[in-house]
């Protein structure tokens, strides 16, 4: 980012697309791949170096789906593990330099926020049927339209916290770094608690995407 | 700062390819590996509780069987000293009835030699006696008062002299 929020665009078949948010998301892509594969080269029952690192993050998330979600929820274990290393990774590669995350573009966290959301109507209709939709008329009818801001609030909330506290890290660098060159101790503290925000925030994303998703998945009488 | 473009749907796609290539190359083999470790850990818990079980049980048994042994090696103690005592008994009886028939049979021969130098005393004295008297009284009397007298004396001899020796 040479002049912060111009963004390079490319146009591809009629359509526009951010080449710098591409190019990061595929490098995080690539970069989680790797740590998978590094983690499962040499698969043992007595897991070492990346493989016990891959496994506590699942262990983690698994504890967390059976909370929130349910026996049902396990089958969206991957969606979620997958959420959360890919975040994960996209905001702290945002903090070596020359690199972007894809988190600080709004399109990539409202396409996953997007995406959460949708899945969430999506498997409440399926699981819970009628049902699902009465819940938006509880207790009373006149509450569905504060239920519909709340849903509607559910995306924009979800996107705009990851993108704002990527986003407005990676700015704070490079104007920490232009403020005083001279003196780099605030720059690297920044540095050191934007890779705590970038965990924190990827953590965030992917709690609240399992609350959001437990809501329609986990079964009533579990 | 904020605009809205396809990269929102590129975005989407990128997320859900990242997600089907994880869940295959990753996610499944890790949970796999997983569940076999925890299997094995029950595994492991559960042979061990069956090892220990077995254990105690081997242990119980050998504590009985050592007591049977243990009170089959008195038994066998206790009869063989039953049995000794009865030999000895025995032992002793024979040797008592042994004695007895050797004091008999000494007595039986102090008697014999007894009897025997009896015997010979008597003969000695009467060729002595017939030799006194016959010197004594060789003119005076006949052949058949010499042996009467003899003979009471030898008589004599035998219910006052005989008797001490």
């Amino acid at each position: 980012m040479h002049e912060i929020g111009v963004r390079e665009v490319v146009q591809f078949l009629g359509f526009t697309f951010n080449w710098e948010t591409l190019k990061m998301t595929w490098l995080a892509m690539a970069i989680v791949i790797l740590i998978a594969y590094f983690a499962t080269r040499r698969l043992s029952l007595v897991p070492t170096g990346t493989q016990l690192f891959i496994e506590a993050i699942i262990e983690f998330l698994h504890e967390q789906i059976g909370n929130t979600m349910g026996k049902r929820g396990m089958f969206y274990a991957p969606l979620i593990v997958t959420l959360f290393l890919f975040i994960l990774v996209s905001n702290l590669i945002g903090l070596i330099p020359t690199l972007a995350s894809p988190t600080n573009d709004l399109n990539t966290t409202l396409g996953l926020a997007l995406m959460v959301v949708c899945l969430v109507h999506f498997l409440g209709l399926y699981y819970k049927g009628g049902h699902y939709i009465a819940h938006f008329f509880q207790p009373f009818k006149v509450f569905f339209f504060i239920n519909l801001v709340d849903e509607i609030a559910k995306p924009i909330t979800l996107s705009f916290r990851l993108f704002g506290n990527i986003l407005a890290g990676e700015i704070l660098i490079i104007i920490l770094l232009q403020l005083a060159q001279w003196w780099i101790i605030p720059s690297v503290a920044w540095l050191a608690f934007s890779i705590f925000v970038g965990v924190v925030q990827a953590l965030i994303f992917t709690m609240l995407t399992m609350a959001y998703l437990g809501s329609s998945v986990k079964d009533d009488h579990e | 700062m904020i605009d809205i473009n396809s990269t929102l749907i590129a975005q989407i796609l990128n997320f859900l390819i990242l997600v089907a290539i994880l869940r295959a190359v990753a996610y499944k083999p890790i949970v796999k590996v997983m569940q076999a470790r925890s299997k094995k850990i029950q595994e492991s818990i559960d042979q061990a509780d069956m090892d220990r079980r077995s254990a105690e049980n081997l242990l119980a048994e050998n504590k009985a069987k050592l007591a049977a042994a243990g009170k089959k090696a008195d038994e066998i103690i206790e009869k063989a000293e039953k049995e000794a005592s009865v030999l000895r008994e025995e032992r002793i009886e024979a040797t008592k009835r042994e004695i007895e028939q050797m004091k008999k049979a000494a007595a039986e021969e102090i008697e014999r030699d007894r009897l025997k130098m009896q015997e010979n005393l008597k003969s000695e004295v009467v060729a002595l006696s017939m030799a006194a008297a016959g010197k004594i009284i060789e003119k005076n009397l006949s052949e058949k008062d010499n042996e009467g007298i003899i003979k009471s004396f030898i008589d004599k001899l035998d219910e006052k002299k005989l008797g001490d020796l």
